[in-house]
């Protein structure tokens, strides 16, 4: 029986707590007595890793990210997309002229001579591509077991079920954070921090948002702790007197900061105590922690990365051995103006990266830093007229010196809109929304166990990951994809 | 599966009218309008109009449909309502609604006559000028300056604290509208939002679905039939978010918002992408209407602008551009060659009949203006004043909120001591609140108060700039690592609070306070510097300056008016103790005495007493 549980990602990470909760006696996660759980020999990190989730929020349109380049996909490829005569552009499709320079050229040919090339935007990740920085992890996306668009069409959700509420923008966020759809607390990225918390000389710094709430980076134990693009914020009221008065900076100090019976008032407050507790010294770490890479401007992924990247350099100031990191851009729920407003946006990532790549260069840690990219679901390859809608599987990117770049990894999707029972119409489920051929669960296994996870505590991490790769009789989905060194 | 949907449904379907509100109502609304507006200006007769009122909340009342408290016992019960009901207390309205009672109270305030229109204003600021000096049409800043001068300064105050309610939930975001008049766009919106707030849901639904910021920000705007030569499919993206956010939610809900439970004991989903596919079809072959476009060529680059008559337009139907394919969706049908208004109909009409409205839409306003966590009662209570008024109408506004506000939940003593009740009091409230509380006045008449989304250095949080449609905050979101998440409790407000946001409230407030707003170029209505930059927004303190000497009372007070009486003594004490560390006298300064007001307003308003509201 696997139909998936809504909160069985939680669920299950909290049982294989609950024995030694018991010793802890409470049974509230964030109360847990990290010592008294054992943990420490999660990770033997002697060196530094980070992985950082470059997550697109509005589900990225797959299509004209990663193009279809050789002449016989990029023709099914304009023909659908609405491209003029001679390879032009036209409705929402590229010109072929103006992928050639952004072609990518992987170290072995895909099956079929399918050619593959970067939006015209993304020059500079097209570049670590060819370069051996950067991979690209063909059709991605949630999925509960393998499945085949029969199985897709199936009656039977019992033996093949599906994740929940495919195309919604907000649950497929979710659940590529977490495995759940909305309401969920516990993303894998936290569960991998979760791991790491004792290699760290300060726990909260396991895990570092810098970007708005997100579950990805909420474990059973290990909390997303929030520093903005300038860094942690210092609360003034509390740092120097207010309004001239230090019997108000003393009071604000104590009402910002005491304990509640009210469960809300307290979680608020909870916030504050954590905010104050780690500002300093972060900001005394990021004093020392200064990059030559110039970051674009007027990009606010690259604001986030940077920040990420002097985290990084302040790792030691910070006691820091294992961090999982996440960022953000918004503005790809492009179902108008797909072609004015997407080269933009994948001109932002794109530059970005490549800044933040070079920022682990410069520190020394390009092959301890792996960046990896997320979205709520690719797109439609149809057209809607000057966008596309909501759709499921997607090409995404990893970028770092232990990446195996230069490379495709998983199946390039036939280019197809078409319904018939031909092969060429397999992969996708209606207007060329891709039937995923790589589950996010595998993805995430395969970076999880480069940052240093045990096999057998993948399970508890990826609730779904049983189902895929050899044990699962099925190593055609294989749980570690191979893109890591 | 769905059977028992289906056959609702179409019930439903079977006596359309059953959607619309009965004419004789709205007359009789008109008419007590005018006779509570009487009672309470003349300040005289107030029984009599409490007394004889037809209206639906007083009769919901006497039914003991609503909650069984009539009036506040207490001024901090008085205060409690009215923080709930809209942003602020004064001494007047606490005496007034001590006298009249909630129903009485709550009829004059869904009957006040409405004051300067978003739109209105931005035209008596000059923002509809085309000139390529100012280019307003490119601009989303008039639009945050329009709606904080609507939130702090128009008189319907419940009025526009349940327009802000409903625009968290239909969402459009100024973040989303890339055409000119942008910020005409969203004062439309806002006032379409206001103008239906005390209205019925469908016909709400309707002026939504076919106002022309929605459409642009979801994408009605424009949408193309199918195109079978090209593949081409209509856009889905607002017949998606109708059903997911704005009527039906994902799953079929019991009337107490629970869901429901298959034999297997899955939830049951209210659509799949074949409704989302079909239902798509209805919404192709709108398009701004731009029949009453007056344009001007800007001369400097040569570019026609049009009036701004379209913002304020429905969007039109070009048959051309719709789809006449048949389309099937939660039951209902829409006929092969159905025109597009008929169409509609029939589209809003399903949604708006289906079972799952009340509930999904009576707790999110719950959420929105009293708890975070209401029991299934109190949603069943709600969503069945949804169902039905008392008088055989579906979607009610008036007893919706009615049923939210009087509610014994909302008003009875048991919240206060429970630790688990009220709910965050989000960012764009609290600087509301505190504007209304103390009588802020823009010197300049500019009320430039802008985008205020920066969680590091502001609220965090600004009217009308979501970043998604998914709203600021999420019904569902539940604060990982907190003893919520150990519960699975949603607290929707927390989804704003992190480690840079608490203390970018505490630093953006904490001179705001005490100095006001800063403006560039208070003097002129574009964006420029200028000699005048300044605090131009500032508060009057006026009933609080001359308690300045008296730090007991002025805490006292500050407990009552910000935090209806729920402002503990230890956190008095803690407050008194330290502004008395500074002695004030009659004789002090101005200064000194602004001082600590400032200060006491500051430490209430940064404790977790006052955040939580309960």
């Amino acid at each position: 029986m696997h139909l998936l549980q809504p909160q069985l990602h939680s669920r299950r990470a909290f049982l294989r707590r609950s024995g030694q909760l018991a010793l802890t006696g409470t049974a509230l996660p964030f109360a847990l007595n990290l010592a008294a759980i054992g943990e420490a020999a999660a990770f033997d990190a002697t060196d530094y890793k980070a992985l950082v989730c470059v997550f697109f929020y509005g589900g990225n349109d797959y299509a004209n990210t990663v193009v279809t380049y050789d002449d016989a996909s990029y023709t099914a490829y304009s023909a659908i997309r609405g491209g003029k005569a001679d390879q032009t552009a036209g409705g929402i499709a590229l010109a072929k002229s103006d992928l050639a320079a952004t072609l990518l050229a992987p170290g072995t040919l895909l099956a079929d001579g399918r050619q593959y090339a970067l939006h015209p935007s993304m020059t500079g990740l097209s570049r670590l591509f060819n370069s051996g920085q950067a991979a690209v992890q063909l059709n991605v996306g949630p999925l509960v077991v393998p499945l085949t668009k029969t199985q897709y069409n199936s009656a039977d959700r019992q033996a093949y079920p599906l994740p929940p509420k495919l195309f919604s923008h907000n649950d497929q966020q979710s659940i590529w954070q977490s495995s759940s759809p909305e309401g969920s607390t516990v993303g894998w990225g936290g569960n991998i921090g979760d791991l790491a918390l004792s290699s760290n000389s300060n726990s909260l710094f396991t895990c570092i948002n810098v970007t708005g709430n997100a579950v990805f980076l909420s474990g059973d134990s290990a909390l997303s702790y929030q520093v903005s693009t300038g860094g942690a914020v210092a609360i003034n009221g509390i740092k120097s007197n207010v309004y001239g008065s230090s019997a108000v900076k003393n009071a604000l100090t104590t009402l910002v900061q005491q304990p509640r019976s009210h469960t809300l008032e307290n979680e608020y407050n909870r916030v504050t105590i954590r905010a104050v507790g780690a500002e300093a010294q972060v900001t005394s770490a990021l004093g020392g922690s200064n990059l030559a890479t110039v970051f674009p401007a007027a990009n606010p992924l690259a604001d986030q990365l940077k920040m990420v990247a002097r985290l990084i350099g302040a790792r030691s100031a910070l006691g820091s051995k294992r961090q999982v990191f996440m960022v953000s851009l918004g503005g790809f729920d492009l179902h108008d103006n797909l072609i004015s407003q997407h080269p933009g946006l994948l001109g932002k990532v794109s530059d970005a990266l490549s800044a933040f790549y070079n920022a682990t260069a410069e520190l020394g840690v390009a092959n301890k830093v792996t960046a990896f990219t997320a979205s709520d679901f690719g797109r439609t390859l149809a057209s809607n007229g000057d966008g596309s809608d909501h759709g499921w599987g997607s090409h995404h990117f990893m970028v770092g010196g232990a990446v195996k770049g230069k490379a495709f990894y998983g199946t390039a999707p036939p280019v197809s809109v078409g319904s018939s029972a031909s092969a060429q119409d397999q992969w996708h489920v209606g207007q060329g929304r891709l039937l995923p051929s790589t589950s996010v669960d595998q993805y995430a296994a395969t970076l999880a166990k480069w940052f240093g996870v045990a096999d057998s505590e993948l399970a508890g991490i990826l609730p779904n990951l049983r189902h895929f790769g050899t044990t699962a009789s099925r190593p055609d989905y294989p749980v570690n994809l191979g893109f890591m060194a | 599966m769905l059977a028992t949907e289906h056959e609702y449904l179409e019930h439903q379907l079977a006596a359309p009218d059953a959607a619309a509100p009965a004419p004789e109502l709205a007359a009789g609304a008109a008419l007590l309008a005018s006779a509570l507006l009487a009672a309470c200006g003349g300040g005289g007769s107030a029984d009599a109009g409490a007394a004889t009122s037809p209206s639906i909340v007083s009769s919901m009342l006497a039914a003991n449909v609503v909650g069984s408290y009539t009036a506040p016992a207490s001024d901090q019960d008085a205060v409690r309502f009215l923080l709930q009901a809209q942003f602020s207390a004064s001494d007047d309205q606490i005496n007034d609604l001590r006298k009249l009672g909630y129903a009485a109270w709550l009829d004059a305030q869904f009957n006040a006559p409405a004051p300067m229109t978003g739109i209105a204003w931005l035209n008596s600021r000059g923002y509809d000028a085309i000139n390529n000096a100012t280019r307003y049409y490119d601009n989303t800043y008039p639009a945050d300056y329009m709606v904080w001068h609507q939130l702090m300064v128009s008189t319907d105050a419940v009025r526009k604290r349940v327009t802000l309610a409903l625009s968290e939930f239909f969402v459009v975001s100024l973040l989303g509208l890339n055409f000119s008049w942008r910020s005409h766009l969203a004062a439309a919106w806002w006032d379409v939002l206001a103008a239906n707030a005390f209205g019925n849901y469908r016909q709400l639904l309707e002026a939504v679905t076919l106002n022309p910021a929605m459409g642009a920000y979801l994408n009605t705007k424009g949408n193309l039939k199918e195109n079978v030569a090209t593949g081409r499919a209509p856009d889905e993206n607002y017949g998606r978010e109708v059903m997911q956010l704005f009527t039906l939610g994902l799953y079929l809900l019991n009337p107490d918002g629970s869901e429901k439970r298959g034999g297997d004991g899955s939830k049951l989903e209210t659509y799949n992408q074949n409704d989302i596919t079909n239902i798509a079809r209805v919404f192709t072959g709108w398009d701004f209407d731009q029949t009453q476009n007056v344009n001007t060529v800007e001369p400097v680059q040569n570019r026609t602008i049009p009036n701004t008559a379209f913002t304020q337009l429905p969007m039109r139907l070009n048959p051309a551009n719709h789809s006449t394919l048949a389309s099937n969706f939660l039951g209902a049908t829409v006929p092969a060659g159905t025109d597009g208004t008929a169409a509609l109909k029939i589209a809003l009409d399903t949604l708006f009949n289906h079972p799952n409205v009340g509930p999904f839409f009576g707790k999110q306003m719950i959420q929105r203006l009293v708890t975070s966590n209401p029991s299934p009662g109190y949603v069943a209570r709600v969503a069945s004043a949804f169902n039905n008024n008392g008088a055989g109408v579906r979607g009610d506004l008036k007893a919706v909120f009615s049923a939210v506000l009087l509610d014994d939940e909302a008003r009875g003593p048991a919240g206060l001591t429970q630790t688990g009740f009220g709910k965050l009091r989000e960012p764009i409230v609290r600087l509301v609140q505190w504007g209304r509380s103390f009588g802020i006045t823009s010197a300049r008449g500019s009320w430039k108060i802008g985008d205020l989304s920066n969680p590091a250095t502001q609220l965090g949080q600004s009217p009308l700039r979501s970043p998604s449609v998914f709203n600021f905050f999420r019904p569902g979101y539940v604060p990982p690592s907190t003893a919520l998440s150990a519960r699975l409790t949603p607290a929707p407000e927390f989804q704003l609070v992190n480690e840079s946001s608490v203390g970018g409230y505490l630093n953006y407030l904490q001179v705001a306070i005490r100095n006001g707003i800063f403006v560039n170029a208070p003097d002129l209505p574009n964006a420029a510097s200028s000699a005048t930059n300044g605090y131009d927004i500032t508060a009057a303190y006026s009933v609080e300056l001359p308690l300045a000497g008296d730090a007991q009372g002025l805490v006292k007070r500050l407990g009552l008016m910000l935090c209806a009486g729920q402002l503990s003594d230890a956190s008095q004490t803690l407050i008194v103790n330290a502004l008395n560390a500074t002695p004030i006298t009659a004789a002090s300064s101005d200064s000194a005495k602004r001082d600590r007001v400032a200060a006491a307003v500051f430490l209430v308003m940064a404790s977790a007493d006052y955040l939580i509201q309960k």
